[in-house]
């Protein structure tokens, strides 16, 4: 390896906090989707493209694949970004929390924080 | 311990609500234990982690406990759900018993390959999560969610 790892030391304890989020944001999307799909349709759908975001970004992660990795963070910062401002601006479009809703303020904005120190952790190595 | 059921008048439901049949007895102080040990394995790993040390034998041990501990609530709280108690939402409820049981094995996992001063930082990162999740599923447990 001529880089060094992105999934050791800082990155690993990137990778348990993805990871924790995969898990919880996937689970909760399962839930939401299996027993109440249709209450509200979109948020439930975003809530499992978050989880996939999350899943996506523990396994690049965990295999070193940084440019995966680089994509799923951007696409990450993008949908908390544009999912936040829209939770805000039309709040009945979303009855039903996501991650991402709110600019993550379910998760003590951790969903907002993470993906700045993701894309940081990710290019400052490179 | 309290125990909402029918009749004691502490119930803000109709008799019979799922909601109102109450507690099994061991869920509650069970639940704080485990918030309380997951507190300090997380208070253990920062600590480490700020003294620049890997992680030891002796959080290794305390995540050990911790997941006997969350594997004794997982029993009881299934025993209770299959008995007709706690608040509705199963299957969230079931999610959490699930998610918490997989936490402290992955952690462990991960904090014992990685030998730096983020190895017990994972375990921070862990136990922080156990303890999210014990308080979230006492709060479905009860039905204050």
């Amino acid at each position: 390896m001529s880089e060094p790892a992105i999934g050791s030391g800082p990155g690993r304890a990137l990778l348990a906090v993805y990871g924790v989020f995969a898990l919880a944001a996937g689970a909760r999307a399962a839930v939401q989707i299996a027993t109440r799909f249709e209450e509200a349709p979109l948020a439930y759908a975003l809530s499992a493209f978050a989880s996939v975001v999350y899943v996506v970004l523990t396994v690049a992660l965990a295999r070193g694949n940084r440019r995966l990795a680089l994509v799923a963070c951007g696409i990450e910062l993008a949908g908390v970004l544009i999912v936040g401002t829209l939770s805000m601006a039309d709040p009945a479009a979303f009855p039903h929390a996501t991650v991402w809703s709110g600019y993550g303020s379910g998760y003590v904005f951790i969903p907002l924080v993470l993906p700045v120190i993701g894309l940081y952790w990710l290019l400052r190595r490179k | 311990m309290r125990r909402g059921g029918e009749g004691d008048g502490t119930c803000q439901y109709p008799t019979g609500h799922a909601s109102c049949h109450g507690d099994v007895p061991v869920i509650g102080p069970l639940a704080t234990g485990l918030i309380v040990l997951a507190l300090l394995i997380m208070l253990s790993g920062i600590v480490t982690a700020v003294r620049n040390r890997p992680m030891g034998t002796v959080i290794l041990v305390a995540l050990g406990v911790l997941e006997v501990g969350l594997l004794v609530q997982a029993g009881f709280a299934v025993a209770g759900v299959i008995g007709g108690e706690g608040a509705g939402e199963t299957a969230t409820l079931i999610g959490y018993l699930a998610g918490t049981l997989l936490i402290p094995p992955a952690a462990a996992f991960l904090g014992l390959a990685e030998r730096s001063r983020w190895g017990p930082a994972v375990i921070a990162v862990g136990a922080f999560a156990v303890c999210v999740m014990v308080g979230r599923l006492l709060q479905i447990w009860h039905g204050t969610a």
